[in-house]
């Protein structure tokens, strides 16, 4: 280390260089959602039929038709439209639903923290029975329990999500009575204080362990039938990845010395195989936020998949551009943060 | 003699020996997949669903169940006359099942071949041309990338209107940036053999080029991609007709009749359970299928 030269100006140097990498990430990002919004603009004029028409009901006269294009600003030219329509998100208003008359940014601020906390726990689920199988099926590779962990995730992963949830809701949750049929809180208790929006989060941070546990048990049905979606490529790549670390001549060399082969494969060859795992992770949970659209709808889940089915069944438009701009910037933000940590896991990697 | 001259060194000509070579890789990979045992399962099944597809018009016992009501029949618990029961407009399930796996499996070969044809025109290019014709395609795909697919799938399908072809379209028009990655880093490793550069020194165009001489040799895994993407597509069209903006009633598709089902479960639980069963069948073997050639493709990840 003192060889090459002062250390605190190196580190100073790294960090210069992370947060440059970050900017520059940032900055990237902007066209790609400049572009979303453009398509989904331009899907929301394609539109069959004539919203306004279909939002004023069917006894509307052409003035209250117009009364009402002009209220939503539709009756401008559509160039024009879409610069109101960007000026408005840039201060976080995503307009007004045709359909429903709500404003979409409150829908939108009640929705995403759902969402999150539904495909966060998939995650957990997914993660903490992926893992495992993969690092058992690379350990016995080719033998019997490794066959069996590969058909039992490629048979989970077939089943239509919304149907496997349907059959577990009325199993578990109306035949058995042991999880909650729907929703994400007791309907008649009172949520805790909203600090993050994640109940289970906000429930401990007001010391209230009863609605932890209650939170914990809404969520943890649907959050387990969204899981089975990622768990055969978290396996998968889990098993891939670990194979090519037990093969490296580095296991031969600690297996020469002596040390305990336990002792190998905790120490040096999860390390090595977890950089391969963290990324696919990261990817399914893009996946599972799209998985948790027919879950959400299943499980009556107060999240951005129910809205925007409801709303493209009402061919309500400005939910869906909203809902679809919200997932993109979520997306964006997980695919920064694991290139970010993906750079400190693995120390050969550099940003700049 | 400009003719002969011509004829000595034509583009057009593939070798012999390349042929040879081609084929011999292939035949290891056939020879590769015939061990994997779980893969021959999937196939042999798929060629029994490929055949009931195809006489499901003789065989089902109700044929007209595909659209027409029949009132006297409704809400039969599965019997000898109906197998899977009837539905609440007295519609045999079986029939309907029968008649949606042909639907089935069009719907997936349409949507595979839609998206593998745009992703592979876009990657190719961007591939081979790279500098800013790559940039612009590239960051054209990220937009696609940066939304889930199902979501983008359900508002493209909304605003064409509702419909298992619009439902086609829109999932195809989502699905294609997988395949435009993948073609652009093949294609961009191709282009740098020597035998490239040979034929554009002897005036090969660049699109005879990337078609001819370039994606023949992409093409395993583009074949690979498709069909391990089959069965998801046959997954997210019946999503769609499960949410309502896919397949419209009375067509028997899987998702829209789980969705038909959907109120009277569990009590008339066989409404919505054998439709369920089929798609997971079907999903099942094309999974198992794929997941042996991915094998073939990448022999590393099984030694």
């Amino acid at each position: 280390m003192g060889a090459h030269g002062n250390p605190v100006d190196h580190s100073t140097n790294a960090t210069m260089n992370i947060y440059i990498y970050v900017l520059r990430r940032l900055l990237l990002v902007i066209p790609v959602l400049l572009g979303l919004s453009l398509i989904t603009f331009s899907i929301s004029r394609l539109v069959p039929g004539d919203p306004v028409g279909l939002a004023a009901g069917p006894q509307s006269t052409p003035e209250i038709r117009e009364r009402m294009a002009a209220e939503f600003g539709l009756d401008r030219p559509i160039p024009e439209q879409y610069i109101n329509y960007m000026a408005g998100v840039l201060q976080l208003d995503f307009g007004r639903s045709l359909y429903t008359k709500r404003d979409v940014n409150i829908e939108l601020q009640a929705r995403i923290p759902a969402t999150l906390e539904l495909t966060l726990a998939a995650i957990i689920f997914a993660s903490t029975i992926g893992i495992p199988l993969g690092i058992v099926s690379s350990l016995h590779q080719n033998k019997p329990p490794d066959h069996v962990s590969r058909l039992l995730t490629l048979f989970f992963v077939s089943f239509p999500s919304f149907w496997l949830a349907m059959i577990f809701q009325s199993a578990l949750g109306v035949y058995w009575d042991i999880t909650p049929v729907a929703g994400r809180f007791p309907r008649l208790a009172l949520p805790p204080q909203r600090v993050t929006g994640l109940l289970s989060i906000d429930s401990l941070l007001a010391g209230d362990l009863t609605a932890f546990f209650s939170t914990l048990h809404h969520i943890a049905l649907p959050a387990f039938v969204l899981s089975l979606g990622a768990l055969a490529s978290i396996t998968r790549i889990t098993r891939a990845s670990m194979l090519e670390a037990l093969n490296n001549e580095s296991v031969r060399t600690e297996r020469s010395i002596g040390i305990p082969w336990a002792l190998i494969v905790m120490k040096y060859v999860l390390r090595n195989a977890f950089t391969a795992t963290f990324t696919i992770i990261s990817l399914e949970f893009g996946w599972l936020m799209a998985g948790a659209v027919l879950v959400e709808a299943i499980f009556g889940w107060p999240g951005l998949g129910g809205y925007i089915v409801d709303a493209s069944l009402n061919n309500d438009f400005q939910p869906i551009m909203g809902v679809t701009l919200v997932y993109g910037v979520i997306f964006s933000t997980v695919n920064i943060i694991t290139d970010i940590c993906y750079g400190l896991i693995d120390p050969r990697i550099r940003f700049g | 003699m400009a003719e002969k001259t011509h004829s000595i060194i034509d583009p057009e000509a593939v070798p012999q020996e390349a042929i040879h070579h081609r084929w011999e890789s292939w035949r290891r990979g056939i020879y590769r997949f015939r061990t994997n045992r779980m893969s021959m399962v999937g196939l042999v099944i798929l060629i029994f669903i490929l055949l009931v597809a195809i006489s499901a018009p003789w065989i089902a016992p109700y044929p007209e169940a595909a659209t027409r009501a029949n009132p006297l029949a409704r809400d039969q618990s599965p019997n000898e006359t109906y197998y899977f029961g009837t539905d609440r407009i007295g519609r045999d399930i079986f029939s309907r099942v029968l008649l949606g796996t042909g639907l089935a499996l069009r719907v997936g070969t349409t949507i595979v071949f839609m998206a593998s044809s745009i992703g592979v025109t876009i990657g190719a290019v961007s591939g081979y041309f790279g500098g800013w014709v790559e940039e612009l395609l590239m960051r054209f795909t990220d937009i696609f990338l940066t939304v889930p697919g199902l979501v983008l799938a359900i508002a493209f399908t909304a605003a064409l209107g509702r419909g298992i072809d619009n439902a086609m379209i829109g999932i195809a028009l989502v699905w294609w940036p997988g395949f435009a990655r993948m073609t652009r880093s093949q294609v961009i490793s191709i282009k740098e053999e020597p035998y490239v550069e040979a034929i554009y020194g002897l005036g090969g165009g660049h699109m005879r080029i990337i078609f001819r001489h370039i994606l023949p040799n992409a093409f395993s895994p583009i074949i690979i991609k498709m069909t391990t993407d089959f069965g998801f597509a046959v997954l997210t069209a019946a999503a769609l007709g499960f949410v309502g903006v896919g397949a419209q009633p009375p067509t028997p598709e899987w998702g829209a009749m789980i969705n038909f089902g959907r109120d009277y479960f569990p009590e008339r639980w066989w409404m919505s359970t054998f439709p369920g069963m089929a798609i997971w069948l079907m999903v099942f073997c094309w999974n198992l299928l794929g997941d042996g050639l991915r094998d073939v493709l990448d022999p590393r990840s099984r030694r």
